[in-house]
């Protein structure tokens, strides 16, 4: 681990603590409000629905035909959809496209967001106004009516090419915000201290300036992943994606187009994924608001 | 302070907002004493110009939009109209030659009569316009060569008589009448001779005549009158992006008749806002809307709400790919139709808009009916693994640990093709997989991103199963048209005959083997059969459609999965006199119905 | 700070530029798309009943609408058009320039969405003051969490919801449509209330799944300007209250201006979801249909449109925000 030079902490409240003290940091701010380690239970346990989900279900969940959208009760605990699958089945094995692909998307926007953002904040000149330029254009191209445009072009059934569309359309933003955090980061004293001790670009980029920007990064991130989760099931809703299993916009789709909403028949079939998805984003709300406090000692009320 | 002003300050705007709602809804639906008419149609746009022809157009058919007839929709008899502007007709000649008589009381809205002339311009306008019966290519099978005015209110119009088709009375009885004073404007006087340069002139001459109706065309498809002056009942009053306004036209031949003082069409977005509409009870006639059982109780539990209901000439039907393999196999087709159990498929995906058809032929239940075909030799294909299983052995495949698997041991897989925007496909889709799944068949769903993608990549040949709309009627060449037609390779060669293309070419998709062996039939042409359905008598017909039907229920191009329900959804709050079930309007716009005497005031 | 005229002629020449890129780009992004438009038109006219032979005549007209030529020659003829301000052609409503469909959409969105956004604009920079103020307290965490769910809930739920209340269980106000159809046009009352009641909902609509961006960017805000130096300063003074709130909410205000001025730029492709569920005939419907009906002069005039509008709602903010941050006026530290 490199050590990171020290400067005074007056009024840079983007300076990291150590790394070891980084985890501690966090369970300490969980701890202290109990509605944040509630948070991060649920995005745990979403993450388990995931990734072990499917594997708790057989791959032909069993249909009932004349037992179609039955409300809770005792065997189907979430009630049933349009042909009598159980939804809890259907959310769990659901769950993993959503959620694969909201987190590949986030994963792109931020990692090509971040690293266009640093290399043109670092670099400045030339470069810098080209990748400029570049997220200028992403940033200008009409988001929703582009998506709109590709889903017809790839045929995206499967969450990765889905999450590779979604967050090549959304980098924009974030190169900007790096690009400026570096600006301003460049003209602090350590970074001058470093090339002088002739240090690599490389090095710089990574050891010195990553850490830094590495707070906005982690939880723009989190946040990220609600929105492509949003946007994916807004557009799964308009009927415009593609797909071939089932999953949580696919859910809604049907439900709404069955017309839950004017008779209230089913209404457990619509209501699962859209509670499922506010959980999972209240999860993920209350984590970010956690990591805000440890990235930012002002926040902390001690 | 500043937030409770701020609050006060939007509660009070709510509460403004509320009752000008209420009190704009109460006077929309009881202004003037005839009342008005709230229908709902299709997509509404106020840009559109008052052109019949044109795609998205401001001239509704029924409404201010007149044809010299309305079809029936009789399945078995093209031939019958009810009297629109043509208050009746000869048909002579073996069918080449028809005279039209007008309604002699019929006006256009602003008081001119309306005669011969008007037909004769409207018959030049549907050259330029494409009509059907109207190709200015000479030597085209059912292609009218002349129209010729006896007198005022007679116009007699001929049909090619080297090549003449059934098809033509009905194609010439569904034209648009146009006002020739308006219309005048755009059409140059010597278009008849243009238009008979381009039958029967050289072949240089021809091609100039034809190219200039063809630029006539492009140009008046999209003009339109910047006034409404109709035939109809109705004259376009307004237009807004969601709704258009019509008033009563006071000069149409049979203004008593007609009821309502006004009527709106609503713009159709989508079924939700259609079945929100009807929740309010807000519509007075609605085009066909497919709805849930749910739906359908809740819509019929509103005071005045009731659905009027008739057999419809279409029906869903799940295609084969013949051009991959193993689908190429009869007996696997066969082995797939007897595992799916399509009440069930119905139920889940079309529900009470949808009768699951009884035999896969190619038919819906009523034509079946309608055309008298014996049912007696039909295939019912009801649900039997133990049939299923013969005929896959039948086709060499084998079954171990509950899966089929192919011949060189590959698993069975049926992959399904639907599109995301047609909810019934989808939701019958997976239905069908569930099914297969259940019986040991792999079967997989893939939807497509849109209508549009989907067409292309079938039309492509990319999809192994998909969906596709069958059974088009009324007339038994359209019908026979969607499983015999282009679509499987089958396209109208030079001088009336056809000509099969293999599959992946021209557009053939379904890749259906040009002729085949039928017990009790011998070698059959179904391409060839289709076309002879457009040139024979109606007996002749019959025989023919009896054939095709054995040959699809034997072949199974196509599953048959249910036939569409024509649900009209009408409220009797302000209007009576409805149609009832069954009755042969109901596939015309409300404003037939009107014209026919229906639709009276409470 | 430079000149005015000199920034506002950078600001434009990099405008066209962007411009010119986007129409290009999209240009060719949608000829890539698959699908016959014909081949649409003609499926749907035979399922409405329509003889095949028919359809095929009536979809032939269609085909004298629809570019010829190599990809190239059709670019260059589209720029050369563009020049003169001419979009285009529609093939779903054959012959209707495709400028005149845009703009008849673009108009209904832009009232709908600007009321919506005032009004979360409102909404969630008071609510995000109090979040800020009391954030020890239930109180600002409550907001805060209502904020983010808000936000998290999709607008076309929040468009369902509020459809299935306000106009099936308790029908106050009119289920879709933009006005009355029955009312006469104009400037009269009857016909304004008309227009009012008709957009009522669906900019709550909008406005409920977007002031919680507007609370959560408000607090954060508030809560470093409130650690900033000059609040201390004037505390120390002996400035009473009000006067404090003054400064600080002058100073928590900007950043709230730039998501303001930025999503205006953003209204038109975004109202897409709540325009579909209330059959507001706005832009996002018309764009919808279009790609559905792959109707590429349409389609290339929308993109273009909401082009513009983001970018000249990027110019706006840059110098709304010269005009209001006076340390951004002195040329001081680089904002992005």
């Amino acid at each position: 681990m490199a050590t990171v030079l020290e400067t005074p902490t007056g009024t840079t409240p983007t300076v990291t603590p150590a790394r070891q003290g980084f985890w501690r940091n966090l369970w300490r701010v969980l701890r202290r409000k109990p509605t944040r380690l509630a948070g991060s239970l649920i995005v745990a346990l979403f993450v388990a629905m995931g990734v072990i989900g499917p594997f708790l279900y057989p791959a032909n969940l069993p249909i009932d035909a004349g037992n179609a959208y039955a409300g809770p009760s005792g065997s189907h605990l979430l009630g049933t959809d349009f042909q009598g699958t159980d939804v809890l089945a259907l959310l769990v094995t659901g769950s993993r496209y959503v959620l694969v692909a909201a987190v590949i998307a986030a994963a792109c926007t931020v990692v090509v967001g971040t690293g266009i953002g640093l290399y043109a904040g670092y670099r400045r000149g030339g470069p810098d106004s080209v990748l400029m330029r570049i997220t200028d254009f992403i940033i200008t191209i009409p988001g929703l009516p582009l998506l709109l445009v590709l889903s017809t072009l790839w045929k995206y059934s499967n969450p990765l090419t889905m999450g590779l569309v979604l967050g090549v359309t959304g980098w924009g933003s974030v190169a900007r915000a790096v690009r400026s955090q570096t600006l301003s980061l460049r003209e602090r004293g350590f970074i001058e201290a470093a090339r002088g001790l002739g240090l690599s670009t490389a090095h710089v980029v990574r050891k010195e300036l990553l850490p830094n920007v590495a707070p906005y990064v982690a939880m723009n991130l989190l946040i990220s992943v609600t929105v492509y989760i949003y946007l994916e099931v807004g557009l799964f809703f308009l009927g415009v994606l593609p797909f071939n299993e089932n999953n949580w916009g696919v859910m809604i789709n049907q439900a709404v187009q069955n017309g839950v909403t004017q008779t209230g028949q089913g209404l457990s079939y619509l209501l699962s994924p859209l509670v499922a998805i506010l959980l999972l984003t209240l999860g993920i709300v209350l984590l970010v608001d956690a990591m805000d406090e440890v990235f930012n000692p002002r926040l902390r009320e001690d | 302070m500043r937030r409770t002003a701020v609050a006060a300050s939007v509660l009070a705007l709510c509460a403004a907002l509320t009752a000008t709602g209420c009190s704009s809804s109460n006077n929309s639906t009881s202004k003037k004493s005839g009342g008005t008419f709230t229908a709902i149609l299709t997509h509404i746009d106020p840009k559109a110009p008052i052109n019949p022809y044109n795609q998205t157009t401001n001239s509704f058919r029924g409404y201010n939009a007149m044809m010299l007839g309305w079809s029936k929709n009789t399945a078995t008899d093209a031939t019958q109209f009810y009297p629109a502007i043509a208050k009746s007709w000869d048909l002579a000649s073996g069918g080449t030659k028809l005279t039209v008589h007008i309604q002699p009381n019929a006006k256009w809205s602003d008081g001119k009569p309306v005669t011969a002339d008007d037909l004769k311009l409207s018959a030049a306008v549907a050259y330029a316009e494409g009509g059907s019966a109207f190709a200015a290519i000479p030597g085209t099978a059912g292609g009218t060569v002349d129209v010729k005015v006896i007198d005022d209110k007679t116009v007699e119009f001929d049909q090619n008589s080297t090549k003449p088709l059934n098809t033509w009375f009905s194609n010439v009885m569904t034209m648009y009448v146009l006002p020739a004073h308006i219309w005048s404007t755009q059409v140059p006087s010597d278009i008849w001779d243009t238009i008979h340069t381009a039958l029967t002139g050289s072949a240089a001459e021809a091609k100039t005549a034809q190219d200039t109706i063809t630029a006539l065309g492009k140009k008046l498809i999209s003009w339109g009158p910047d006034k409404d002056v109709s035939a109809g009942p109705f004259t376009l009053s307004r237009v807004t992006t969601s709704e258009a306004l019509l008033t009563k036209n006071a000069n149409f031949f049979d203004a008593d008749k007609i009821a309502p003082s006004q009527v709106v069409i609503k713009n159709y977005q989508d079924n939700s806002s259609i079945v929100n509409l009807l929740l309010n009870g807000q519509i007075d006639g609605s085009v066909y809307v497919a709805v849930s059982e749910s739906q359908l109780d809740k819509i019929l539990a509103v005071k005045g709400n009731q659905v009027v209901s008739g057999a419809s000439p279409v029906q869903a039907s799940l295609a084969f790919n013949e051009s991959k393999k193993p689908f190429d196999n009869v007996h696997v087709r066969r082995g797939i139709a007897y595992l799916i159990d399509r009440a069930q498929v119905t139920k889940i995906g079309e529900s009470s808009s949808g009768k699951a058809s009884p035999y896969p032929s190619g038919l819906t239940a009523t034509q079946i009916q309608g055309w008298g075909v014996d049912t007696s030799s039909l295939n019912a294909y009801s649900v039997d693994a133990t049939k299923a299983a013969s005929e896959f052995q039948q086709a060499g495949m084998t079954q171990s640990g509950g899966k089929w698997m192919l011949a060189d041991g590959t698993p069975f897989t049926v992959p399904i093709q639907t599109t995301s925007d047609f909810n019934d496909w989808t939701s019958g889709a997976s239905n069908v997989v569930a099914q297969l799944k259940a019986a040991g068949v792999d079967a997989t769903m893939t939807a497509s991103s849109d209508y549009t993608t989907y067409l292309a990549d079938l039309a492509a040949g990319k999809f192994t199963v998909s969906w596709w709309l069958t059974a088009l009627g009324p007339s038994p060449y359209n019908i026979f048209q969607r499983l015999y037609g282009s679509a499987n390779g089958w396209k109208l060669g030079a001088g009336g005959g056809v000509a099969h293309s293999a599959p992946g070419q021209g557009g053939n998709w379904m890749g259906e083997a040009e002729s085949s062996d039928i017990t009790g039939l011998g070698t059959v042409n179904p391409g060839e059969l289709t076309n002879q359905l457009s040139q024979v008598s109606a007996d002749q017909q019959k025989q023919i459609v009896a054939k095709l039907a054995k040959f699809t229920n034997d072949q199974v191009p196509a599953i048959a999965m249910w036939d569409y329900v024509n649900q009209n959804f009408i409220n009797t709050n302000h209007f009576t006199k409805f149609p009832p079930n069954d009755s042969d309007v109901l596939r015309q716009p409300q404003g037939v119905w009107m014209q026919l005497g229906f639709i009276q005031a409470k | 700070m430079r000149k005015l005229p000199l920034r506002l002629a950078g600001h434009l020449v990099r405008a066209l530029v962007m411009i010119w890129v986007v129409a290009t780009f999209t240009f060719f992004l949608i000829r890539q798309m698959p699908g016959d438009p014909v081949a649409a038109q003609y499926e749907q006219l035979v399922q409405q009943g329509m003889s095949p032979d028919g359809a095929r005549n009536a979809t032939q007209l269609t085909y004298g609408f629809m570019p010829t030529g190599s990809t190239w020659s059709q670019y260059t003829h589209y720029l050369w058009r563009l020049l003169h301000f001419d979009l285009g052609r529609s093939t779903q409503t054959l012959g209707v320039s495709a400028s005149s469909e845009v703009l008849t959409g673009a108009k209904w969105t832009i009232g709908l969405v600007l009321a919506g956004i005032l009004l979360s604009f409102a909404i969630g920079a008071v609510l995000g003051v109090i979040a800020a103020t009391r954030r020890s307290s239930g109180t600002g965490d409550a907001l805060t969490i209502t904020g983010s769910l808000f936000h998290a809930i999709p607008q076309f739920v929040m468009a369902l919801v509020l459809i299935t209340v306000f106009t099936v269980i308790w029908p106050v106000f009119p289920t879709d449509g933009n006005v009355d159809i029955l009312v006469d046009p104009g400037f009269n009352g009857p016909y304004i209330a008309s227009l009012v009641s008709h957009a009522t909902l669906p900019a709550l609509a909008y406005a409920l799944s977007m002031f919680g961006s507007y609370l959560l960017t408000m607090k954060s805000s508030v809560i470093s300007v409130l650690g900033d130096d000059f609040v201390l300063a004037a505390e120390l003074r002996g400035l009473t209250r009000g006067i404090r709130f003054r400064y600080i909410a002058r100073n928590a205000l900007l950043p709230l201006f730039t998501i303001f001025a930025l999503t205006i730029g953003f209204m038109f492709g975004g109202a897409v979801f709540i325009e579909k569920a209330f059959n507001y005939p706005g832009m996002g419907v018309t764009l919808v249909n279009s790609i559905g009906h792959r109707d590429y002069s349409t389609m290339n005039a929308t993109f273009l449109l909401i082009t513009a509008a983001v970018i000249v709602a990027n110019i706006l903010a840059d110098l709304l925000y010269t005009a209001i941050d006076p340390r951004v006026r002195r040329g001081g530290t680089a904002g992005a």
